[in-house]
C-alpha cells in the first residue's frame, strides 16, 4: 500500500508530530504535576524553570498543556479507532448484504443524523457529567456515522463492479474479495474521515469543556483551561493563548492532513 | 475554396511523449474525412484539439483554424460561441450525451430555443422537422432510456447539428450499433458532409466506405495514409493500411460449419427467460442449450439485453421468468465471463503476478500450466509483473483469457471482448479465443454488435432484439 502525502499534507503531518512530540517529551522529561499549586507564583512570565509560565493557581503551565494534548490525542486516537471500526464493519456489512439489515441500519443511523452531533454528545455528557469514558462512548457514537456512511457507498459500488465479479466467479472468497477490491477502494477517503473524525473529537472535547459539561477541574483539559483562564485574558494573554494556540493546532495538522480528494 | 477547418502541423505532447506529430489536413465546404487508426493512434486527441478542449496537462504545437481565425488567438468565451453554432461534436455514447429525464423532442427543441433564439413554437417545429430527416418521428416523446442504441445515436446527432454548425466531427458515432444502424448513421454523416464538412473517427472499414470522401490512416500519432476512400480501402499503399483494411471481420476466414459439428453434452441448458430492464421487455421465452464445446454466438443492437442474458445464464442476474440448469457435477468456477473492457476483469493497482499467483493457490492448481498457456496466447510472462492499467487491451484481454482457461472451464460467456481494440489486435484475440475454446472443449457464447464477426467465427447465432 503506497502513500504518497501531498504537500498540505506533510506540514499538516509535520505540525501534529511535533505536538505530539512535545506531549510525550513533557511526560517523560519534566512530569510535572498539572495540579500542583502554588498561589504565591500565580501568573509567572515565562522564565527558565517555567517555560510556559504558570497560571491563576501558579500550577505549571508546562506541565498542564502536555497533560491536556496528551488527553485530547489520546482520546481522539480511542474514538476514530473504535468508530473506524464500528462504522467500517457494518458499513462493509450493509453495502455488500443489502436487504433487511441495511435497511435496520440505514433507519438506525437517520435517527443519529437527526439530532446534531453535538446535541448528542452533551446529552450524554449530561447523564454523567465529569465522566471520561461516557464522553468517548458519545464521540464514538456521533462519529461512526460517517464512516458507515462512506463505506456503504463504496461498498455498494464496489461489490457490484466487474473486478469483483471477476473475482467472485474465479472463486475467491469473501475474505479476499475485502483485501483485494473493498480495502484499498475505500483506505484514501478513511483516512481523510479519520482525520476530520480525530479533528472533530478534539472540538467536541474542547466544547464541552468550555461549557463547563466536560471533565471537571483540576484536569488539564485544553476547553476547561480556556474557560478558566478567559476572566485573566486582559492580565495574562499569554496564558490564555496556549490552550486556543494547541486546539487551533491540531484541528489545523488534522484538516491538512486530511488533504483534498478530486 | 477557403478551408472550414484548417490544421497545420499539430503536434500534442504528455510530457516528452508525442501523442500527436506533424498532424496537418484541411476540410473544405462538401468534404468529408473518415480517420482510421488502432487505439492510442490519438484520434480522439485531435477531436479535443479541434474543440480546444485538451486537457491542460498536455502541450500543443501548430495551428488549428475554424473559418480562418485560429483558435490558440480565441479567448475561451468566444470559442464556446462556435461550438454548436460552428463547430459540433458528436458523442461517442449518446446516453452520455443526452439527457435521460428530457423526451426526445425536446432536447432538440432546447437547443433551437436557447442557442438560436427562437421562439418555444417554431423551435418546436424545428425538432420535429429534424426528428422526422431522421427517421424519428415517432420516438419525440419518448425518453432516451425509452430509445434504441441506433435511435439515441440519430437524436444525439440531431441535437449536436440543430445549432447549425457546418463543421461536425464524429468520435467512433457507431460504436456499438448493428450493421443497418450503422449504415444509417453513416448515411446521415454522409449527407451532413455534402452541406458542411464531416471529421469522423471510426474503427469500422464500413463506415469509412459509407461516408466517401477521403480517408486518412494514422498510426502512433502520425499520419500514414491518405486519399480518397474507395482507393485507400481498395488498394492501401502502406503495408499497416493493408494490415487495418484486412482485419475487418468481413476479410477473415470463414470457419466451416461441418454437418457433423454435434454438439457435446449440454453444459447449460435455459428455459422460458424472460427479462425486463427498465420498463422494456428485453426478452421473453427464451430456450437456449449450449452444448461442450460449442461456439455460440449472440448479436443485437447495444441496450437489447445481450449482456444481461450472459448474466442470468452465468447467474449473476436473477431471470423475471424461467430458468438456468447447469450440467451437474460440474464446479461453479469453471463457468466464466469475460468483459468488455478488460482492465474490469482484474483488480486495480496489484501485479498481474499476483492476481494470478492467488488464484493458483486458492484452487491449488499446477503453476507450471501458466507459461504453456501464456506462450499459446502469445503474451511474455514479464507482463506479470506490471499492474491492468499498465498493459494495453489487447494484451490484458489475452491474460483475462489465459485466467479463465487456467481454470478449464466449461462453459465462457465473452461480453463483446474485442469491442474496445482495434481492428488487427480485435481480430488476433477472436482468433486466439475461438482456437483455444476449441482446444479445451469448452463452450463459447460470443457476444458482437457485428453480426459479421460472429457469422465468420461461431457455428450458431443467437440474435437478440
Amino acid at each position: 500500500m503506497r502513500l504518497r502525502l501531498k504537500p498540505g499534507q506533510r506540514i499538516g503531518a509535520a505540525v501534529l508530530v511535533g505536538l505530539a512530540g512535545f506531549a510525550v517529551l513533557e511526560w517523560l522529561l519534566n512530569a510535572g504535576d498539572p495540579a500542583a499549586q502554588d498561589l504565591a507564583n500565580a501568573f509567572a512570565p515565562p522564565s527558565l524553570g517555567e517555560p510556559l509560565g504558570t497560571d491563576q493557581f501558579g500550577r505549571s503551565m508546562l506541565a498542564r498543556m502536555g497533560a491536556a494534548l496528551r488527553l485530547s490525542l489520546l482520546l481522539s486516537l480511542l474514538c476514530v479507532t473504535t468508530s473506524a471500526s464500528l462504522g467500517i464493519a457494518l458499513g462493509v456489512v450493509a453495502g455488500w448484504r443489502r436487504g433487511l439489515l441495511d435497511r435496520v441500519l440505514s433507519f438506525f443511523l437517520n435517527l443519529l443524523l437527526a439530532l446534531p452531533g453535538l446535541v448528542l454528545i452533551l446529552l450524554f455528557a449530561g447523564l454523567a457529567p465529569g465522566s471520561l469514558p461516557m464522553l468517548y462512548l458519545a464521540i464514538s457514537l456521533v462519529l461512526w456515522v460517517e464512516y458507515f456512511r462512506v463505506v456503504r457507498a463504496i461498498a455498494r459500488g464496489v461489490v457490484a463492479s466487474p473486478p469483483m465479479q471477476a473475482s467472485r466467479m474465479l472463486g475467491f472468497g469473501r475474505l479476499y474479495c475485502f483485501r483485494r477490491h473493498l480495502w484499498p477502494a475505500m483506505l484514501a477517503p478513511l483516512l481523510s474521515l479519520a482525520a476530520f473524525g480525530a479533528a472533530g473529537a478534539i472540538l467536541a472535547l474542547a466544547a464541552l469543556g468550555f461549557v463547563s459539561v466536560g471533565l471537571k477541574p483540576p484536569t488539564a483539559e485544553l476547553g476547561l483551561m480556556m474557560v478558566e483562564l478567559f476572566p485573566y485574558y486582559s492580565d495574562a494573554p499569554w496564558v490564555l493563548a496556549q490552550p486556543v494556540l494547541a486546539v487551533f493546532l491540531l484541528v489545523l495538522g488534522l484538516q491538512l492532513l486530511a488533504g483534498k480528494h478530486p | 475554396m477557403k478551408p472550414l477547418l484548417r490544421i497545420e502541423n499539430l503536434s500534442v505532447y504528455a510530457g516528452d511523449r508525442p501523442l500527436l506529430e506533424n498532424l496537418s489536413l484541411s476540410l473544405c465546404r462538401g468534404e468529408r474525412l473518415t480517420i482510421l487508426g488502432e487505439t492510442g493512434a490519438g484520434k480522439s486527441i485531435l477531436i479535443q484539439a479541434i474543440m480546444g478542449l485538451l486537457p491542460p496537462s498536455l502541450r500543443a504545437s501548430g495551428s488549428i483554424q475554424i473559418d480562418g481565425r485560429d483558435l490558440a488567438t480565441l479567448s475561451r468565451r468566444e470559442l464556446e460561441c462556435l461550438w454548436g453554432r460552428r463547430l459540433a461534436m458528436l458523442p461517442q455514447e449518446p446516453w452520455h450525451a443526452l439527457d435521460p429525464l428530457m423526451r426526445a423532442g425536446r432536447q432538440v427543441a432546447e437547443v433551437y430555443a436557447c442557442v438560436l433564439r427562437q421562439d418555444a413554437e417554431r423551435a418546436a417545429a424545428n425538432a420535429r422537422r429534424d426528428l422526422a430527416g431522421v427517421g424519428l418521428e415517432q420516438a419525440g416523446d419518448k425518453l432516451p432510456g425509452q430509445l434504441s442504441g441506433g435511435m439515441a445515436q440519430r437524436l444525439a446527432f440531431c441535437a449536436a447539428t440543430a445549432g447549425g454548425a457546418q463543421i461536425v466531427l464524429a468520435d467512433e458515432p457507431t460504436k456499438g450499433l448493428d450493421a443497418d444502424r450503422r449504415d444509417h448513421i453513416a448515411e446521415l454523416l454522409r449527407r451532413k458532409g455534402e452541406e458542411g464538412c464531416v471529421l469522423t473517427i471510426s474503427h469500422d472499414l464500413e463506415v469509412a466506405r459509407r461516408i466517401g470522401g477521403r480517408v486518412l490512416v494514422m498510426r502512433g500519432g502520425r499520419p500514414l495514409e491518405e486519399g480518397p476512400a474507395e482507393q485507400v480501402l481498395n488498394a492501401p499503399t502502406t503495408d499497416y493500411s493493408c494490415r487495418l483494411i484486412q482485419a475487418a471481420p468481413g476479410h477473415w476466414p470463414r470457419i466451416e460449419r461441418r454437418a457433423d459439428g454435434e454438439p457435446g453434452p449440454a453444459v447449460l441448458e435455459a428455459r422460458g427467460l424472460a427479462k425486463r430492464h427498465g420498463g422494456k421487455r428485453l426478452f421473453q421465452g427464451l430456450d437456449l442449450r449450449v452444448g461442450r464445446g460449442e461456439i455460440l454466438g449472440l448479436v443485437g443492437d447495444s441496450g437489447c439485453g445481450k449482456s444481461s442474458l450472459g448474466d442470468i445464464l452465468l447467474g449473476l442476474l436473477a431471470p423475471d421468468a424461467g430458468q438456468v440448469a447447469r450440467a451437474p457435477g460440474i464446479a461453479r468456477h469453471r463457468y466464466l465471463k469475460l468483459y468488455q473492457d478488460p482492465p474490469a476483469a482484474f483488480a486495480a493497482d496489484i501485479p498481474l503476478g499476483r492476481l494470478f499467483a492467488d488464484l493458483l493457490r486458492l484452487h491449488r492448481l499446477d503453476a507450471s500450466r501458466l507459461p504453456p498457456l501464456l506462450e499459446r496466447l502469445r503474451l511474455h510472462p514479464t507482463l506479470l509483473e506490471r499492474p491492468a492499467h499498465e498493459v494495453s487491451g489487447g494484451e490484458l484481454q489475452r491474460l483475462a483469457i489465459a485466467r479463465a482457461l487456467l481454470l478449464e472451464p466449461v462453459f465462457l460467456f465473452a461480453d463483446e471482448p474485442v469491442s474496445r481494440l482495434d481492428p488487427i489486435t480485435a481480430r488476433e484475440v477472436v482468433q486466439l479465443l475461438t482456437s483455444v475454446a476449441t482446444e479445451h472443449r469448452c463452450a463459447l457464447l460470443l457476444v458482437s454488435h457485428d453480426p459479421e464477426l460472429v457469422e465468420r467465427v461461431c457455428k450458431r447465432t443467437l440474435r437478440l432484439g
